[in-house]
């Protein structure tokens, strides 16, 4: 296997023509394992992958470029959209570069909020992952048993929130909402059934001969090449590597919450499972100690709608990785520029390396290890492979070009 | 033939009790899935949504029917109505309501392993005469699975026949009259049941239409008639499959005589209890299982159950030769 760390280039793109349609199995852009599309061409020798080629973009919505058009409060909430599932914490780590340009502080009880909300998403997403692993491994059962679970939490995000998917509980500077009155019994004991059920979950895949044959040494990556290839998050962990930014650059409370993250050895799809299964443990005690340790306090302090100028930038530690954003600020009430990077394209280059050798039948298993999201991850640029060449397009061009595209009579014309 | 033997074969408990049984394993397969997922499953047509299959199959009738371009039409359409045949055939042989079946002769069981083995034919051709890169997978797939499993099962199917004394369905049937063969032959049922779940492509050995991998394997470009009658035919299979492991391990519908009862009656009644009990048996596996892949299919089949088979063959030829066992 060739070293995916180093770039493309045109001779070996080239290359690839030599391999007949018939070798040439398409995997989405409409797929049944894929929920998103996204194509991905994978050349085959019999059932073997020799070769993936990624094709992303299909669900590109120029997020970034809409940011730029709307005031600094409104951003919030659309960037909360990026994703339908790590939905809060989009707008958490937008919200804290935002909070940097600044000279607010966030109260302390915001930040015991945010930790609380963004831990139950962080089981929430992981419970989902576990179900579509069961799904895509040919289990149907795990499936359904898991996303039953997965409504507990879901109902005390509701119950906290009013929202089940997109929280809208962020603000600058504190949080909307507080946390309802007498809460705290309740979520405690959800969170104690939850981590129970996650052990029996365990247990299931450590057991299950079907389950283990499917996952154990699939997806093999070393910790050296993992690292090469900057996979963040459980991609990470699962390695070996203690990347996690709630523990190496602590944001909202947890430099006041004990907690450990997990890491595993063995780093195989098997390896995921657990991982996810045990961080999900992890993130139940964080709620439950921050809902018993609830400090008193304001939730919010108001901040005028302009921003100082300044440029800050900001991370933090999505279910599936590390999200980061920038934003600068001309003092005026609409941001410059804001850039985010999803933990998908960060994980992208590790799957598709992962991907290399195995056969078609663990496609789904290992393209989806990575729990990607590519609703979120898809960035747009243009480059041209035969000539190395990159450039920019005006709103404009790339308006005639769609013209050109879609409607060639009427560019003639 | 008189017309009472006419009505039999169309009728009860020929071709349409064969369809509604395969029906009926529908529903029941749904159902036992969705109870075990905590779901509550099919639910408003029909008491229960026992008539879901039914309507299910009613709609895809009226649907529109797409022939690829790159499809060999011939084979693409002849196919499907060849491939329903095989089973619906081959339960002709299977005793339901008497020890006589419909169509039995002397060495029917022969003709069975026949129309298993044309059944698993017609699939791969007709999988690969649709012409697209999932059917071909899946097409490398099937014929592969068959293979494995072929073997294991023959040799499983044999075991039964060679300790009954009978290359008939009803002979074998008529042997297990004071014991049932699963309790001299346990392996080979067991085996059996194993190659059966792979022969109906049901978890963990769907890999020929795995869903998540290759669409719906070789089913990918049917539609409407035609994938209506795959599917049906797909559980007329599993009817024809369960009975005939009912027939050779389970004493087909004898059981204790109960006075007052027609005796075709009472045949029948056992024979549907045993036919639930395995089919039962075989939802419940396919709902707690995770899918495998081919190569694990195939070393389970060859490294594992050929050798028990064989192993239970060689058991059984010695204790009746050494005079421990009497064959009956």
């Amino acid at each position: 296997m060739s070293d995916p760390t180093r770039p493309v280039r045109k001779e070996e793109t080239a290359g690839l023509m030599k391999y007949s349609a018939e070798n040439l199995v398409p995997f989405g852009p409409i797929h049944p394992a894929l929920k998103e599309p996204e194509y991905f061409k994978l050349i085959l020798e019999g059932e073997r992958i020799v070769e993936v080629i990624p094709r992303i973009g299909y669900v590109h919505r120029g997020l970034e470029k809409a940011a730029e058009m709307r005031p600094w409060v409104q951003n919030m909430y659309m960037f909360e959209r990026t994703c339908g599932i790590c939905s809060f914490v989009h707008s958490l780590t937008y919200g804290q570069a935002v909070e940097g340009l600044t000279i607010y502080e966030t109260p302390r009880r915001a930040k015991f909020i945010r930790t609380i909300i963004a831990e139950m998403e962080r089981i929430h997403s992981h419970l989902l992952w576990v179900g579509l692993m069961g799904h895509w491994a040919g289990f149907e059962t795990l499936f359904m048993w898991v996303w039953r679970d997965r409504e507990i939490v879901l109902d005390l995000v509701e119950a906290i929130s009013g929202n089940r998917v997109h929280k809208s509980m962020n603000a600058f500077c504190g949080v909307r909402r507080d946390m309802p009155e007498g809460m705290e019994d309740r979520i405690v004991e959800r969170m104690k059934f939850l981590v129970e059920r996650a052990n029996y979950y365990k247990e299931i895949v450590d057991t299950e001969e079907t389950m283990l044959e499917r996952t154990e040494g699939i997806g093999k990556i070393s910790a050296d090449m993992a690292e090469k290839l900057c996979a963040v998050g459980p991609m990470a962990r699962y390695v070996g590597l203690r990347n996690d930014i709630r523990l190496t650059d602590p944001y909202a409370a947890y430099d006041e919450v004990p907690f450990d993250i997990v890491t595993r050895k063995e780093g195989d799809v098997h390896a995921l499972l657990k991982l996810r299964l045990d961080e999900l443990i992890v993130a139940a005690n964080i709620v439950s100690y921050a809902v018993q340790h609830l400090p008193e306090g304001p939730i919010r302090v108001k901040i005028p709608p302009v921003i100082p100028a300044g440029e800050n930038s900001s991370h933090s530690e999505a279910p599936r990785g590390e999200i980061f954003y920038y934003v600068k600020s001309s003092g005026g009430r609409t941001p410059d520029r804001v850039k985010s990077r999803q933990p998908t394209m960060a994980n992208l280059p590790t799957a598709l390396a992962l991907l290399k050798g195995q056969t078609i039948a663990d496609v789904p298993v290992v393209l989806t290890a990575i729990d990607p999201c590519f609703g979120c991850m898809d960035r747009m640029s243009f480059m041209d492979l035969e000539s190395n060449r990159q450039w920019t397009w005006s709103g404009e061009q790339l308006r005639q070009y769609g013209i050109r595209h879609y409607f060639p009579e009427r560019a003639k014309g | 033939m008189n017309y009472i033997e006419i009505l039999q074969a169309i009728i009860f408990p020929g071709v349409l009790f064969t369809i509604g049984m395969g029906f009926l394993f529908d529903w029941l397969d749904r159902k036992t899935a969705a109870r075990m997922q905590g779901r509550i499953g099919p639910k408003i047509t029909g008491p229960s949504g026992t008539l879901q299959p039914l309507a299910d199959f009613l709609k895809l009738l009226f649907k529109e029917e797409i022939i690829p371009s790159h499809a060999d039409k011939t084979i693409f359409l002849f196919a499907p109505a060849l491939y329903f045949l095989a089973p619906l055939l081959s339960m002709l042989f299977i005793p339901i309501i008497s020890l006589n079946p419909l169509a039995g002769f002397d060495f029917d069981l022969l003709a069975i392993l026949f129309l298993l083995a044309f059944a698993a034919f017609v699939v791969a051709v007709l999988s690969y005469s649709s012409a697209s890169s999932f059917t071909t997978i899946a097409t490398g797939r099937l014929v592969l699975q068959y293979v494995s499993y072929e073997i294991p099962m023959v040799l499983a199917i044999i075991t039964a026949a060679l300790y009954s004394k009978s290359l008939s369905v009803e002979g074998i049937v008529a042997s297990q009259n004071k014991l049932w063969n699963i309790f001299i032959i346990p392996f080979a049922f067991a085996v059996y049941i194993v190659a059966l779940m792979a022969e109906l492509e049901k978890p963990p050995f769907d890999i020929p239409s795995a869903k998540t991998e290759i669409v719906a394997g070789w089913l990918t470009e049917f539609s409407g008639r035609a994938l209506g009658f795959l599917k049906l035919t797909k559980e007329v299979g599993y009817v024809f499959g369960s009975a005939l492991a009912v027939s050779l391990f389970l004493g087909g519908g004898l059981g204790p005589a109960l006075t007052g009862l027609p005796s075709w009656i009472l045949y029948f009644v056992y024979f549907m209890v045993k036919l639930m009990a395995v089919g039962f048996l075989i939802f419940v596996l396919k709902t707690s299982l995770a899918r495998i892949k081919i190569g694990q299919a195939t070393e389970l089949f060859w490294k594992i159950l050929t050798p028990i088979s064989l192993a239970q063959i060689a058991l059984v030829l010695f204790l009746v030769q050494g005079g421990i066992l009497v064959a009956s």
